[in-house]
C-alpha cells in the first residue's frame, strides 16, 4: 500500500496553545483512491486540511509524499508538491468572471502581460471537459449555483497538474441531486488518477465514492480503514453521534 | 441605445427556429449584445454623468466647450485624475485611505521645507523631491503593514496617518518658516530645470490642419466603431454579396458627396441638407456593408399581437415629439424676463421650494423602487424628467440675470423635456414591439428617427444661440441615423445569438481602434490654439492679440496614470489579484495570492501618486499651504465611487474613476463660470452627482450580477 501511496501522515499532531487540536493521527492517500476524513464538528477535520494544504505546519509527526518527508511554509508550496485544496467557501471572489478565477494565483502571461483570450479558452474547454457547461465564462462567479461554483473549484485543481485534491465539505450546503452531482465529480478526478482527500460529515456521501475512511473524533483517530475492512452501518455508527445515538435510543427506551 | 437598455430580455421563437450549430449553442442563455454588454460595466453611470453634466454647462454656458475652457477643466481634474486612480485601486482591492488627500500637501511641503531650510540654507529641489518620494514609500508601507498586521479597518488607520501628517506638517512649517505657508520654492536651486521636466506648459500654437484632422480621425473612428458592432453582432457569411457592394458604394457616393457639400457650403440651413444628406449616405453605406460581409435574416417573421400597452407608449411618443416641435410658438424667444415674475416675491421661494420637493419626492421614488428587489422599474424616464423639473424649478429661485431663469430657457427646457419624453417613449414601444413583432418594430424606430430629424429642424430654424441652431440639429440628425441604422439592421439581419472567439475578438479590438481614434481626433482639436487659422491672420492684422491656450504637463501625468492603472488592473496578474484581494481575500490568500504583499502595494501606489501630485503643485505654484489637501480624500473617494467602484471592494474601474474626476473638475469650474457660484457651491452640486451616479451604478451592478 505505501508503495503506491502519493501522501502518507503518520502520527500527525496540532496543538494550539494547550489544546489539542490533532493527535495520533495516520493515513495514506493512493493515486486514482478516494479517501474520505470523516468527523463531526470540532474533530480536527479543519485543522487535518489546514496541514495537509501547507496553511499549518504539523507540532509533530511525519508528512511524506511519495515517501519523502516534507514540511510546507505556505499553501503555495504544497501546491507546488501537487497538493489542491478546494475549499468550503470555494476560494473565489464572487464578483470576479469565472476565466478569471479560474487561474486565480497562477495566471498565464506572456511578458508580463495575462493570456486572456487563452485563458478564457482553456477555462471553456476545461470545464466541458469535466462535463460541465458554462454558459459563459465571462459572467461573475457569485451568479453560478452552488454545484457549478463547487466543479469550477474541481476543475481548476485538475487542471493545474493536482496530483492530491483536497476537498472540504463539497456536499455541505448542496440538495440531494446537486451532492451527486458533485460526488461524481469526485469519482472522476480519481478515475483521471488523482489521490483525492474527501472530508465530509455525511457517511452516506463518503461511502459509496471511498475508497479508504478516516474517522476522526475529538482530534483523535477513531480508526483508519480500507473500504473492505468496512461496511457502511460500521461506518456510520463510527461517527461521532452514532455510539451517542444509541446511547439515546437506550435512555429513550429505558424511560418509557 | 437606450432601446436596449428598456427592452427586455429577447427570446423570440424567430430565435430558436434559426438555430445556430448545436455543439456552439445552449437554449438557456440569451446572448448578449455588444451593447448590453457594454452597458453593465461599471464606469458607464460615470460616462452618462459626465456627458449630463458637459451637455447642462454646454447648453448654459457661451463658453464652455471650446477648446480654451476644455483644458481649463481637465488643468482642474488631473490632480484629481491621478489620485483617484489610485484610490480607486485601492478601493477594488478592498481598503480606504483617509490619508491620500493630505499625502498631495504634505508631499509638496517635504519638497519647500528640504530645499528652502534643510542644512540651514537648503538644498537642490531634486534632493527635497527625492525625500517626498522617500516618505510616501515610508507612508504607504506603513498604512499598509498596519492595516495588514492589526486587521482594523482601514479608516482607522489611515485616519491616524492624516492627523499625524498634518499635524507634523504645520509644526514643521510654523518652526522652520515662521509662518503656516511655505513660498519661494520655485526661486530654490533645481526648480526651473525640474519644473520644464515635469510641470511644463506648452503654449499651443495655430495649425492649419486641425479641423480636417480632427473631423478625419473621427470619421475614421465612427467608421472601425461600427465595423466593430457588426462584427460582434452578426455572423459573417460564406461569400461576399455582389448586390451589398453596390450598395454599399452607392451609400459612399451620396455620404461623400453630401459632406463635400457640408464642408463647401456656407450657412446653417445649407449646413442642414446636406448634413441630412451625409446621414443618408451613411446610413446606406452601412446597410450596404452589412449586406456583404454578414448575413441577411432568415426564416418566418414573428407576428403576435403586440403586449398592451405598446401602442399607448407610441401614441404618447407620437404626441411628445410633435409638441416639442411646436411648443415654441406661444413663447416670445426673445422674452429674458424672469419666470414666475408676477408672483411676489416673498411668496415666491415657497411656491418653487414646494413643488420642487414634490417633484424630488416623485423623482426618487421611482429611483429607489428601481433599486429595490422584484420590483426592477425599466422606466428610467421619470426620475430624469423629475430632475430636469426640479433643477428647472430651483433656476426659477434665482435672479433672472441667470439665463437659465428666463421665458426663453422654459421655451428650451420644455422642449428638451418633451422631446427627450417622447423619443424615449417611441423607443420603448420599440423595444417592447421586437418581441412580439418586427415590423412594429421597424415602424417605431423610424418614426423615432424622424421625430428627431423633426425637432432638429425646429431648434435649427428656431433657437436664438448661434451653438444651438449649428450644432445641435447636427447632433440630432446623426443620432436619428443611428438610431436608423440600428433599426433597420436589427429587421434585415440575422443576430448572431452565440459566441464567436474569433469573431469577438476582432470586435472588440475594432471598437477600442475605433474609439481612441475618436480620442486622438478629440486630442488634435485640443492641443492646437483655440483660434482657428484664418482668425488668428485677423486679429494679427488688427494688431489685437491672438487668444492663447495652455497646456499643462499634469493633465499628461492624470492620462498616464490612468491609462497605465487601467492597463494594469484588467490585463496582469496584479490586477487579477487587486480584484481576488478586494473581493475575497481569504480566498485569493488560499490559492497563493500574496495578499498582504498586494494590499501593501496598494497604499504604497496612493501615497506615490500623492508625491507625484504634490511635486506638481510645488514646482507650479511655488507655494504650498502647511495644510493643503486636507479634505480632497472624500473628493477622490467620491470620484473612485461615482466611477463605480464598489464602496466593499472587488469591483470597479480605473477609468470610471477618471470619469469622475472630470465630472468634478467640470462641476468646479461649471458652477462658477456658468451658474455663476463661488466655487463652494460645487459641494451642493457633488453631494447631488454622488446619489444619482451611486444609485445609477447599484442598478448596473444588480444588472451585471443577474444569472446570464
Amino acid at each position: 500500500m505505501s508503495a503506491a501511496s502519493l501522501l502518507e501522515l503518520r502520527s500527525i499532531a496540532k496543538y494550539f496553545g494547550n489544546v489539542t487540536a490533532l493527535e495520533g493521527v495516520s493515513t495514506t492517500v493512493a493515486a486514482g483512491d478516494v479517501t474520505c476524513v470523516l468527523g463531526d464538528n470540532g474533530a480536527g477535520k479543519s485543522t487535518f486540511i489546514k496541514i495537509l494544504s501547507g496553511l499549518h505546519k504539523a507540532s509533530s509527526g511525519e508528512y511524506l509524499i511519495d515517501g519523502r518527508p516534507v514540511s510546507f511554509e505556505s499553501p503555495r508550496e504544497a501546491r507546488a508538491c501537487g497538493i489542491a485544496t478546494v475549499y468550503q467557501d470555494l476560494a473565489m471572489a464572487p464578483l470576479m468572471s469565472v476565466w478569471r478565477n479560474f487561474f486565480l494565483g497562477a495566471e498565464p502571461r506572456k511578458f508580463g502581460v495575462m493570456q486572456s483570450a487563452y485563458m478564457r479558452e482553456t477555462a471553456r474547454a476545461e470545464m466541458a471537459q469535466m462535463g460541465i457547461d458554462v454558459r459563459d465564462v465571462d459572467q461573475p462567479v457569485g451568479t453560478l449555483s452552488g454545484g457549478e461554483r463547487q466543479s469550477v473549484a474541481i476543475a481548476r485543481a485538475v487542471y493545474f497538474g493536482a496530483r492530491v485534491l483536497i476537498l472540504d465539505e463539497p456536499t455541505s450546503a448542496l440538495g440531494g441531486r446537486q451532492s451527486g452531482v458533485v460526488l461524481r465529480y469526485v469519482r472522476a478526478a480519481a478515475e483521471r488518477g488523482l489521490g483525492v482527500v474527501f472530508i465530509t460529515h455525511n457517511p452516506h456521501h463518503a461511502y459509496p465514492v471511498g475508497d479508504r475512511f478516516l474517522v476522526l473524533n475529538r482530534g483523535r483517530s477513531v480508526g483508519d480503514f480500507a473500504k473492505s475492512e468496512l461496511q457502511r452501518d460500521e461506518l456510520t455508527k463510527l461517527m461521532a453521534g452514532g455510539a451517542e445515538l444509541e446511547a439515546l435510543e437506550h435512555e429513550l427506551a429505558a424511560r418509557e | 441605445m437606450t432601446d436596449q437598455q428598456s427592452a427586455p430580455e429577447r427570446l423570440t421563437p424567430a430565435d430558436s427556429s434559426s438555430a445556430p450549430p448545436a455543439e456552439r449553442s445552449d437554449e438557456r442563455i440569451i446572448h448578449r449584445g455588444p451593447m448590453r454588454r457594454w452597458l453593465i460595466s461599471p464606469e458607464i453611470g460615470a460616462l452618462i454623468g459626465a456627458v449630463v453634466v458637459w451637455l447642462f454647462l454646454w447648453g448654459n454656458g457661451e463658453t464652455f466647450g471650446t477648446a480654451g475652457t476644455t483644458l481649463n477643466w481637465l488643468d482642474v481634474a488631473a490632480p484629481y485624475g491621478i489620485m483617484a486612480t489610485a484610490v480607486a485601486l485601492l478601493m477594488i482591492g478592498g481598503e480606504f485611505d483617509l490619508s491620500a488627500g493630505v499625502m498631495t500637501g504634505a508631499s509638496a511641503m517635504i519638497i519647500g521645507l528640504f530645499s528652502r531650510f534643510y542644512t540651514g540654507s537648503g538644498v537642490h529641489i531634486g534632493l527635497g523631491i527625492a525625500a517626498a518620494f522617500a516618505a510616501a514609500i515610508a507612508i504607504g508601507w506603513f498604512n499598509g503593514y498596519m492595516v495588514n498586521r492589526t486587521g482594523l479597518p482601514s479608516f482607522i488607520i489611515t485616519l491616524a496617518s492624516f492627523f499625524v501628517m498634518r499635524g507634523l506638517m504645520l509644526v514643521l512649517s510654523k518652526r522652520l518658516a515662521e509662518k503656516v505657508y511655505v513660498d519661494q520654492i520655485k526661486d530654490q536651486r533645481g526648480a526651473a530645470g525640474f519644473g520644464t521636466w515635469i510641470a511644463h506648459e506648452w503654449i499651443l500654437t495655430e495649425f492649419p490642419g486641425r479641423d480636417p484632422l480632427f473631423v478625419a480621425l473621427t470619421i475614421l473612428g465612427g467608421a472601425l466603431i461600427t465595423y466593430g458592432l457588426l462584427e460582434l453582432s452578426f455572423s459573417a457569411r460564406a461569400r461576399p454579396s455582389a448586390d451589398g457592394i453596390a450598395i454599399l458604394a452607392a451609400g459612399l457616393v451620396v455620404g461623400v458627396g453630401g459632406f463635400v457639400g457640408l464642408l463647401r457650403s456656407d450657412g446653417v440651413a445649407a449646413n442642414f441638407g446636406f448634413g441630412l444628406l451625409t446621414a443618408f449616405g451613411a446610413l446606406v453605406a452601412v446597410l450596404g456593408l452589412a449586406r456583404v460581409r454578414w448575413e441577411p435574416h432568415k426564416g418566418e417573421r414573428v407576428r403576435h399581437r403586440l403586449e398592451s400597452g405598446t401602442m399607448f407608449r407610441a401614441y404618447v411618443g407620437v404626441l411628445g415629439m410633435a409638441l416639442a416641435c411646436v411648443v415654441h410658438f406661444p413663447f416670445d424667444r426673445n422674452e429674458r424676463r424672469a419666470v414666475l415674475s408676477w408672483i411676489a416675491p416673498g411668496i415666491r421661494p415657497f411656491v418653487v421650494g414646494a413643488a420642487a420637493l414634490i417633484g424630488l419626492w416623485l423623482g426618487l421614488k421611482t429611483l429607489l423602487q428601481s433599486g429595490r428587489r422584484g420590483k426592477t422599474t425599466k422606466n428610467v424616464v421619470g426620475p430624469v424628467l423629475m430632475a430636469l423639473y426640479v433643477a428647472l424649478l430651483l433656476m426659477t429661485l434665482t435672479t433672472s440675470a441667470l439665463q437659465l431663469a428666463t421665458v426663453q430657457a422654459v421655451r428650451a427646457m420644455a422642449m428638451i423635456l418633451l422631446g427627450t419624453g417622447g423619443v424615449t417613449m417611441m423607443l420603448t414601444a420599440r423595444g417592447r414591439a421586437a418581441k412580439y413583432d418586427q415590423r412594429w418594430q421597424v415602424a417605431f424606430g423610424l418614426a423615432a428617427a424622424g421625430g428627431l430629424v423633426a425637432i432638429g429642424q425646429v431648434t435649427r430654424t428656431d433657437a436664438t444661440a448661434i451653438r444651438f441652431r449649428t450644432v445641435l440639429p447636427t447632433g440630432l440628425v446623426l443620432i436619428a441615423a443611428v438610431l436608423m441604422v440600428n433599426t433597420l439592421l436589427e429587421f434585415l439581419m440575422e443576430k448572431r445569438t452565440y459566441g464567436e472567439p474569433g469573431a469577438d475578438r476582432r470586435g472588440r479590438r475594432l471598437l477600442v481602434a475605433g474609439g481612441l481614434s475618436i480620442i486622438a481626433g478629440a486630442a488634435v482639436r485640443l492641443l492646437y490654439s483655440n483660434a482657428s487659422p484664418s482668425r488668428a491672420a485677423k486679429l494679427r492684422e488688427a494688431g489685437l492679440p491672438v487668444p492663447q491656450n495652455v497646456l499643462r504637463q499634469t493633465v499628461l501625468w492624470w492620462i498616464l496614470v490612468a491609462a497605465l492603472g487601467a492597463y494594469v488592473l484588467a490585463k496582469t496578474q496584479w490586477g487579477n489579484w487587486i480584484f481576488a484581494v478586494g473581493g475575497n481575500k481569504d480566498a485569493s490568500r488560499a490559492v497563493g495570492v500574496p495578499a498582504d504583499r498586494v494590499k501593501i502595494g496598494l497604499f504604497m501606489v496612493v501615497s506615490l501618486c500623492g508625491a507625484l501630485s504634490g511635486t506638481l503643485i510645488a514646482l507650479r505654484y511655488g507655494t504650498v499651504q502647511a495644510d493643503q489637501g486636507t479634505g480632497l480624500e472624500f473628493e477622490f473617494i467620491i470620484a473612485a465611487v461615482v466611477g463605480g467602484c464598489l464602496m466593499t471592494g472587488g469591483y470597479g474601474s480605473v477609468v470610471g474613476a477618471s470619469l469622475g474626476a472630470a465630472i468634478l473638475a467640470m462641476s468646479t469650474t461649471g458652477v462658477q463660470t456658468v451658474i455663476g457660484w463661488n466655487g463652494d457651491g460645487r459641494y451642493a452640486f457633488l453631494g447631488a452627482v454622488l446619489l444619482v451616479a451611486v444609485l445609477v451604478n447599484t442598478y448596473t451592478r444588480k444588472k451585471a450580477q443577474e444569472a446570464r
